[in-house]
């Protein structure tokens, strides 16, 4: 692969991850989590995917097709099915001001991330903020959320993200360490699919805010 | 010789564990008991073959990150195996006779073989894993131990959380003041570390920390509030074991911090040490002789023996400061003497408070009187551990206390203006706290044994099973025996710590030539059975002439109905002291007077109640802990059930990770 | 040379238990003079022992073998003192100890028994007197320890005999400030060690003021004999040492006829001189509440404290 065209397709996975983690924001994560959440596990995948082109490893690819299946498959269905087509209620804070906040972490990710960009450089490293941008509005997402399905998805994208600078940073995790973050991930999807059950068999509804009245 | 040793104790501690687990609780103690005694005898065994500078060490294969595990013990290591070793065995001994309900259990023995055994292996670690290895083993077994009964009294609790805080505060210090050690060194054995450079402001932080530690599980003032509250809370033979053994390896502990660790070029360490062991000897003492709990009063004249080793190691290293080694071999060699004779008379104490203990029901002295007709061999071996704590001639408490004011009397002759201080207010402070002491045994025996019963239970005391007389006739006899041939065991102890102006002379006299002085309690006891005999013959001829009447009534200046109830109790044979002191004791005193209804003159009923806390708890500790709770219960407003903001916690905690790693 | 020290030893114990209860006489003769009565004699208090030992001693219930075995205890460390302690001579065995710190383990054996026997008696008055009197020697140890101290600190040694055979070498280092300090504290010390006045009263009858007298108040017969000449030997003893360290001349420093004799007559005029001051001083003092001796002992601990110091400066300067 000629380096323009590899650094043309770093920069385009990068792009969507951005793009899906911002319209999620911008969509309260509610009606349109599913196909979003599938983009974004579609994006990695293929990054993963030119990662392995590039380098000549069967591994990686093998590793892409993993991420493909659960990330962009796998996770989004269990998502939806945790949701029942519910619709939740308002987050804490309002579309305008999450997007300026978004704005202010997006600088933060680019401010942090400029010494871990000065150990190397091409297009991956260059694409490492866009990793940590996304942790940053996946913690977004959980910290304002009022619905649980909305942590879910705040979660899911913390992970997206961590999985990101993984990749662009050292070329590769070894598969087991992939394969051990993904089963983990899963554990914890249907820790809070079951979770999310239960708050609805008891309350109803799945609103965060009733759980206060658990507070001895 | 020596790893046979170390691997021996291993498989007589599985073999505890597998029979105190599988035997039924008939057999359980005849059983376990003996094995754990010979855990404790293979200890001694073991730290006998270091002294006599044998060589061998056990490699661990564990795979731990921080440092290979071996164990070798050093002349200094293989000492305190031997005293350990010998209280461990003669502990095991009394508990055969001893346990009965909570403390015969699965429970209770595993972990008092285990205890046993961890304690064994402190001295014998060559390196800091497997110290502290060793170390937080042995807490965690004692705290269980502790805890034993439990189910009987509210106060075990109490006293168990006092102890597990300290001993887990003791852990944190001494976890720090090593990992300053071991990063300086480059390694964590014990033979880098000593022989390594250290820069100055680590070494002193290092050293403070570890010091902290160690007095902390020695029982040093103001760490010691422990002491008082977890040794009476514990079943006998453990209050035996923690009070003889364990708080020796807080002193074994300072011993390497100050001889071979960090060796002293600044005096102000050795300043330090001198000084905690001077304020906890005095302390120690002052509130033992106002206790009237046995068990309490024995736990403090830990803390002031305990501070008297202290006050000799700093004053060894302080004199070692200032060239004159000499004298500074003397104090140390005071030093391990000291840790020998509390041994020694300690153990036989403890496990005579337990005799009693079990034979009336009672700790408080004022219930007890009247024993000595009823419970002979306790009397007489309680009577010479007495004797010993006392150090009265004839004792190695006694051998010990002279060997420490020689070196402190011939240590300020070198024209130096803070030694010529230092030691005499020493002089000062451990005559002191012998004449306290020896007011404080005699109270202690006198009450509990001599004159009519208090109460019912003293009245229908009996003697103990055979186990435990026969621990008991063990400890009084190493307590006679150890001082009448006292130059054995100043050979010992010289080996022990390399020293050179210490070894023995004569019929096992002890011999000083640093200083020029010699001791030899035979001749004394010589002298006064040669001087006895006159009088012997003259008190018998005249008991033949006229034999001693019993008559119903004592002189009692007159007053016709005395009963026991009138006779002096604990309380009131301390109170001209605690009047004396009160400043350092502070007791809370309620007089509560109910006049007749007839008249105002005439009184119906007179109540006199006076507590004594211990001054440390209720100035320094009671503030800091109320402080933490006020805290905590501000903090209590963090948690308020809204998920949002515990995941905003986490949040802020990563942005401020980044913030940092990237800056 | 050891058989020599042995008998000079032997002959300050004989010496000792044939002038002590003269000694006591004495001094009940100096105060019943001064007092204006005519006294008992000098020889009454061996009558007193004649007459103890030529009655039964008496049991009371819960009694135990204390109370016989305490007093033999009492004499024998008394006895032990006297010959540990150079009174007649300063000749000492090689091995054995007249060390300071010996001397005062023993005379502190005999503070024990005298404790207990007290405690044995099972009424409120020996528990007092019990009481009383181990708060005062816990108190009283330390100014003993430390002034004797304070007189070896020239020597470099602590045994007894050798400290007084400096002073004899160099009688100038009697008068020196060091010394009286050490001196003034010690005399302190030993009033409050025998029960003289102004901490004890040892002629009163009121029990609620007795420290030594309450604990031989059960004690009858023999026990109470011996009780009473091992207190005797010990004040005896206790005196001879300050009259040894304050005027160490005529002592005997070989073991030959003319200088033990010497000796002895020495110590008599010493033992006659410092009872008589004692007995006088004792007419004109009252007895302190018992409150009030703490501050008497710290006060001689402090000139104890001082008078070491002041001999580490004397060397260092």
């Amino acid at each position: 692969m000629s380096a323009t065209l590899y650094a043309q397709a770093i920069g385009m996975c990068s792009a969507v991850l951005l793009l899906s983690a911002v319209l999620l924001v911008w969509r309260r994560a509610q009606a349109a989590a599913l196909p979003l959440m599938s983009l974004q596990g579609l994006a990695l995948a293929a990054l993963v995917g030119v990662l392995g082109i590039e380098a000549g490893s069967p591994e990686l690819l093998a590793l892409a097709l993993l991420v493909l299946v659960f990330k962009g498959i796998v996770l989004p269905l269990v998502l939806v099915r945790s949701s029942r087509g519910e619709r939740g209620g308002a987050p804490l804070i309002n579309t305008a001001t999450s997007l300026i906040a978004m704005a202010g972490l997006t600088a933060l990710a680019y401010a942090v991330s400029a010494p871990l960009a000065a150990l190397g450089s091409g297009p991956t490293v260059q694409a490492i903020p866009v990793g940590i941008a996304l942790v940053l509005y996946g913690f977004l997402l959980l910290v304002t959320g009022r619905h649980a399905i909305v942590q879910l998805v705040g979660f899911l994208v913390i992970d997206n993200g961590t999985s990101t600078v993984a990749f662009l940073s050292s070329g590769g995790v070894p598969i087991i360490v992939e394969l051990g973050v993904v089963l983990d991930v899963l554990l914890v999807i249907l820790i809070l699919y079951v979770l999310t059950g239960r708050i609805r068999d008891e309350f109803g509804a799945t609103d965060l805010d009733d759980l206060t009245e658990l507070r001895d | 010789m020596i790893a046979t040793g170390l691997l021996t104790q291993v498989a007589l501690l599985a073999l505890a564990i597998v029979l105190a687990l599988a035997t039924p609780v008939r057999y359980r103690a005849v059983l376990t008991g003996p094995v754990v005694a010979g855990i404790g005898l293979a200890g001694a065994l073991t730290g006998w073959a270091a002294l006599s500078g044998a060589h061998g060490s056990v490699n661990v294969p564990v795979t731990l990150p921080l440092g290979p595990v071996t164990l070798a013990p050093t002349p200094l290591g293989g000492f305190f195996m031997l005293v350990i070793g010998a209280v461990g065995s003669v502990c095991a001994v009394y508990a055969i006779g001893y346990v009965h309900g909570p403390s015969a259990s699965k429970t209770s023995w595993v972990a008092l073989a285990t205890f046993l055994t961890a304690m064994q292996l402190v001295p014998a670690s060559a390196d800091v894993v497997s110290f502290l290895l060793a170390w937080e083993l042995m807490a965690v077994t004692s705290t269980v131990l502790v805890l034993t009964e439990h189910a009987d009294r509210p106060s075990v609790r109490n006293a168990t959380l006092w102890y597990a805080s300290m001993t887990q505060l003791s852990f944190f210090l001494l976890l720090v003041g090593f990992a300053i050690l071991s990063a300086q060194a480059g390694s964590t054995q014990f033979v880098a570390l000593r022989a390594a450079e250290w820069d100055s402001t680590a070494a002193n932080v290092a050293f403070v920390s570890l010091l902290l530690g160690f007095a902390a599980k020695a029982g040093i003032v103001p760490l010691h509030v422990w002491l008082p509250r977890a040794h009476p809370e514990a079943p006998s033979h453990v209050s035996a074991l923690m009070s003889a053994a364990m708080v020796k390896l807080g002193v074994y502990g300072a011993i390497l911090v100050s001889t071979e660790f960090l060796v002293s070029r600044t005096t102000w360490w050795s300043v330090l040490i001198l000084a905690l062991g001077t304020v906890s000897a005095v302390y120690g003492i002052l509130q033992a002789s106002v206790a009237s709990d046995i068990k309490r009063l024995l736990a403090f004249s830990t803390t002031e023996n305990i501070g008297l080793m202290f006050l000799a190691l700093g004053a060894a290293s302080l004199l070692r400061a200032y060239e004159t080694t000499a004298v500074a071999d003397v104090a140390l060699a005071a030093c391990l003497l000291l840790v020998l004779a509390h041994a020694a008379f300690k153990t036989t104490l403890f496990l005579g408070a337990g005799s009693i203990l079990r034979a009336t029901g009672h700790r408080d002295l004022d219930l007890l009187g009247g024993l000595g007709s009823r419970m002979p061999l306790t009397s007489v071996t309680f009577g010479i551990g007495a004797l010993g704590a006392a150090a009265l001639p004839l004792t190695i408490g006694f051998v010990a206390e002279w060997v420490l004011l020689q070196a402190l009397i011939h240590g300020a002759g070198s024209h130096n203006r803070i030694l010529a201080i230092t030691m005499p207010v020493a002089v000062g402070a451990v005559a002191l706290t012998a004449g306290l002491a020896l007011m404080t045994f005699v109270k202690a025996y006198g009450i509990a044994f001599l004159a009519r019963p208090r109460s019912e239970g003293a009245s229908r005391a009996q003697e103990s099973p055979a186990s435990m007389r026969l621990a008991l006739v063990a400890g009084a006899a190493l307590v006679i025996g150890l001082g009448l041939v006292p130059g054995l065991t100043a050979d010992i102890v010289a080996v022990a710590a390399g020293l050179d102006g210490v070894g023995s002379v004569g019929l096992a006299g002890v011999d000083l030539p640093g200083v020029s002085a010699t001791l030899d309690p035979s001749l004394l006891l010589l002298l006064g059975i040669v001087l006895a005999l006159p009088v012997v013959a003259v008190s018998v001829r005249n008991a033949r002439r006229r034999p001693r009447r019993n008559v119903d009534l004592a002189w009692g200046c007159g007053g016709v109905r005395v009963s026991p109830r009138m006779q002096y109790t604990a309380t009131s044979y301390a109170e001209p002291l605690s009047r004396i002191f009160d400043d350092s004791l502070r007791p809370e005193r309620d007089v509560i007077v109910t006049h007749s209804t007839e008249a105002r003159y005439l009184v119906e009923r007179i109540q006199y109640r006076q507590r004594l806390s211990d001054v440390f708890e209720s100035r320094l500790y009671l503030p800091v802990i109320a402080t933490i709770d006020r805290v905590g219960a501000a903090a209590k407003n963090l948690q308020n059930g809204k998920i949002n903001f515990y995941l905003a916690y986490s949040f802020v905690a990563f942005l401020v990770v980044l913030m940092v790693v990237s800056l | 040379m050891n058989g020599g020290a042995s008998v000079l030893a032997l002959i300050q114990v004989l010496a000792m238990a044939v002038l002590t209860p003269l000694l006591v006489g004495l001094m009940r003769q100096v105060r019943a003079r001064l007092e204006g009565r005519a006294g008992a004699g000098v020889l009454q208090p061996w009558r007193d022992l004649r007459k103890l030992f030529a009655k039964e001693p008496l049991r009371a219930p819960g009694i135990s073998w204390v109370q016989a075995v305490g007093p033999v205890v009492l004499v024998v460390s008394s006895l032990v003192l006297c010959s540990l302690i150079p009174l007649v001579g300063t000749v000492a065995f090689p091995g054995l100890p007249d060390d300071l710190f010996v001397v005062v383990g023993v005379l502190l054996i005999g503070t024990v028994a005298l404790a207990l026997v007290g405690l044995d008696a099972g009424s409120a008055f020996g528990g007092m007197g019990s009481s009383r009197h181990m708060t005062i020697a816990a108190l009283v140890e330390p100014t003993v320890l430390v002034s004797i101290y304070a007189l070896s600190v020239p020597i470099g040694s602590s045994a007894l005999s050798r400290i007084v055979d400096a002073r004899i070498q160099a009688p100038a280092s009697v008068a020196a400030p060091v010394s009286l300090l050490a001196m003034v504290s010690l005399a302190i010390a030993v009033i409050a060690e025998t029960s003289r006045m102004p901490v004890d009263n040892p002629s009163t009858h009121l029990e609620l003021t007795m420290v030594h007298e309450a604990m031989v108040l059960e004690s009858s017969g023999r026990d109470l004999g011996w009780l009473e000449l091992g207190s005797w030997l010990r004040l005896g003893a206790l005196l001879g040492l300050i009259g040894t360290l304050t005027v160490p001349f005529g002592m005997a420093v070989e073991v030959a006829p003319v200088p033990v004799l010497v000796g002895m007559l020495t110590l008599a005029i010493r033992l006659a001189v410092l009872g008589a001051v004692l007995a006088t001083v004792e007419v004109f003092l009252a007895k302190l509440r018992l409150f009030r001796v703490p501050e008497l002992l710290a006060g001689s601990f402090v000139l104890a404290l001082l008078a070491v110091t002041a001999s580490y400066l004397t060397v260092t300067v």
